[in-house]
């Protein structure tokens, strides 16, 4: 029953009137940004954590409000795919096979309510399981050591491509590189000087933040630039509503199912939201079989996805709030919040900072209703803003970014800073080489070392404390079949997403 | 289909790799002597793990994405040199200054119309100005229209 007097008490902080108003904004803001092609949820949470900053607020409503906006972001990648067949974020692109063609048939605004319904159950889903699930893992992972946590965080960079990931070997020095700018400044255990050149700046080493702002937002800008889409596409209008009860029944046992897999697909290492709306979306296809009108704008085939997706998208914050490994890039994007709010995430997280921790999951149920109401009747709103076109948008938003970045500490080198990584991210997306694994390589790089050291100092300098307890040895098979399978699976799984997306197009 | 981009990346990699290593040699010793793992340990084990890598990327190269040709090319640079010079102008001009700008300059070339692109740059920055300075009470450079 202590979850459920924890929980009672996450209450307590999710409703306190600023803290409700901070995720009414967030959730508000998400959904924008999750509707906007081109602003993936990862990069519009990294433009916003400068801003929680300088507006002084205290831990929990940032991270309140930040996660409102990950939430929102899951909502709002269906209004694009839905009215422009454009997916919002990678994980709506399953959404468009049914949504569009229902959109087509003059049913957009049905579409619509049906995918926030389904994205509503499939987050309540996901969010029960994971407040059942995350105080055992917590509990569990206290067990762990130095050792085990520096086999697990090569576990969370060995899977962090995901199965379906192209080229494991790219993910690899992705993290290293990450890593090795980690590594910048002064050491943290002997005060020695690490790759500064003798530049006061670089003593503090480099702010992740910037350099996240940086690889996504400006990155996105120059990708906009180069595709020459400025103009942006033809959109569908929206019906008046007529949705009848017994139409949103009938989806019921879909987002239940969706929901439940998503969830799971969420919390696996290496799985994430994409992978869980494109096996629910295929899931329910069999299951249905003839029953189904899959691909013509079947309702049910806009709801699997999109409960898949949502509920894979709460799964995701378990290994995130218990281990202090997140499973992908927006969710390593609110580690960099807490990592920066000098509160070190991990089991003792759910002891020291009880109320953040289970705060945050209140107000993750309570956002889920108010994203529920905000979607249904605003839907026009959103659909309005989704017409500006990227030409005025992504400027002005690259503004945002801009100004973020300067407030937090008045000095233009940062600026200069960001317009590097900017580039950098850019040259490196054009070789394929993942952005979200140089960004979690910065934010573990200093905790990683740490444990390394801890554990060596245990063993007094014996390498094979690493994978000496039965844990860590599971650990280390686990981070090598994670790198192993997208080699051998990775073709298949790719070939169907592939196949699917041209179905699209 | 070339494949020159994995290879080049792949080859600065190792250089990158090998200097990196060769910085990590270079530390002073720490206070007290040296540990078991000292400040260099984890730069080396890093430095070989992406030295295996670049050597994995040259070897086995993936096929290029087209790099944008002679236009867009100049494009992004038009794009890049507006943004530094955005950073640079940013507290000599002021914040609504430079915003306008940079703003405008960019809607421009990203194909909207020149008035509309800096109308856009004008009101986004007064409007951020506006809420940074009143709303949050966090003051941005004014620049040039302090002498008012």
């Amino acid at each position: 029953m202590d979850t459920l007097h924890y929980l009672s008490l996450g209450f307590g902080v999710a409703l306190q009137p600023e803290n409700l108003m901070f995720a009414l904004i967030g959730c508000f803001i998400g959904t924008l940004i999750g509707a906007l092609p081109g602003l993936g949820p990862a990069n519009g949470v990294a433009i916003l954590i400068p801003l929680a900053f300088t507006l002084g607020l205290r831990p929990e409503t940032a991270l309140i409000m930040l996660t409102a906006v990950y939430a929102g972001a899951m909502y709002g990648g269906r209004i694009s795919s839905i009215l422009l067949n454009i997916p919002g974020d990678e994980p709506a692109m399953m959404t468009c096979l049914d949504g569009y063609p229902m959109a087509r048939q003059g049913k957009a605004a049905e579409a619509l309510a049906v995918s926030a319904i389904a994205s509503f159950m499939g987050s309540l889903i996901a969010t029960v399981g994971l407040i059942l699930l995350a105080p055992l893992l917590a509990r569990f992972a206290l067990t762990f050591g130095p050792a085990e946590y520096f086999a697990l965080f090569v576990l969370a960079f060995a899977t962090l491509g995901g199965i379906t990931g192209k080229n494991p070997m790219k993910t690899l020095m992705a993290a290293a590189i990450g890593l090795i700018i980690a590594t910048v400044g002064i050491d943290l255990s002997t005060g020695t000087q690490r790759y500064t050149f003798g530049v006061l700046e670089l003593y503090e080493g480099v702010d992740f933040i910037i350099a996240i702002v940086g690889l996504f937002a400006i990155s996105e800008l120059l990708f906009f630039i180069e595709e020459k889409a400025g103009a942006g596409r033809e959109m569908i209008k929206v019906n008046p509503l007529k949705l009848k009860w017994r139409e949103i029944a009938s989806i019921f046992p879909t987002t239940l199912r969706g929901g439940v897999l998503g969830f799971i697909a969420g919390v696996l290492p290496g799985a994430g939201a994409s992978l869980g709306s494109f096996i629910t979306y295929t899931l329910e296809k069999k299951i249905l079989g003839k029953r189904g009108d899959f691909g013509n704008g079947d309702p049910r085939g806009v709801a699997a996805p999109e409960a898949g997706n949502n509920g894979a998208s709460s799964g995701a914050l378990v290994p995130m709030l218990t281990l202090g490994v997140p499973g992908s890039g927006t969710t390593a994007v609110l580690l960099a919040m807490l990592v920066s709010l000098n509160i070190t995430p991990g089991p003792l997280m759910f002891t020291q900072n009880a109320e953040l921790v289970w705060g945050v999951i209140a107000a993750l149920l309570v956002g889920n209703l108010i994203l529920l109401l905000l979607n249904i009747p605003l839907v026009g709103v959103f659909v309005k803003i989704l017409s500006v076109p990227p030409m005025y948008l992504l400027p002005v938003v690259t503004m945002v970014a801009f100004v973020g970045i300067y407030s937090i500490s008045h000095s233009t080198f940062d600026l200069y800073f960001m317009i590097a990584f900017g580039v950098a991210g850019y040259i490196l997306r054009k070789l394929e080489i993942p952005l979200v694994p140089v960004i979690l390589g910065l934010l573990l790089g200093p905790e990683m070392e740490k444990n390394l050291r801890h554990a060596m100092q245990i063993s007094d300098g014996d390498w094979s404390i690493l994978w000496s307890s039965g844990l860590s040895i599971g650990l280390w098979l686990v981070a090598i079949i994670g790198l192993l399978l997208p080699v051998v699976v990775g073709p298949i799984l790719r070939r169907r997403m592939q196949a699917a997306k041209e179905k699209v197009g | 289909m070339s494949k020159f981009n994995d290879r080049i990346f792949g080859l600065v990699m190792l250089v990158v790799a090998i200097a990196y290593y060769y910085g990590a040699t270079q530390f002073p010793a720490p206070f007290g002597g040296a540990e078991a793992v000292g400040p260099e340990t984890f730069p080396k084990l890093l430095a070989i793990v992406l030295g295996i890598c670049s050597l994995y990327m040259m070897v086995k190269p993936d096929p290029d994405n087209a790099w944008p040709v002679a236009r867009t090319f100049a494009e992004l640079g038009i794009a890049i040199v507006a943004l530094i010079v955005y950073a640079l102008l940013m507290e000599p001009l002021g914040f609504i200054l430079s915003t306008t700008l940079a703003v405008g300059t960019l809607c421009w070339r990203m194909g909207a119309k020149p008035l509309r692109g800096y109308l856009t740059g004008l009101v986004s920055g007064v409007v951020v100005f506006l809420l940074f300075t009143y709303g949050l009470e966090l003051p941005l450079p004014l620049g040039l229209m302090e002498m008012h």
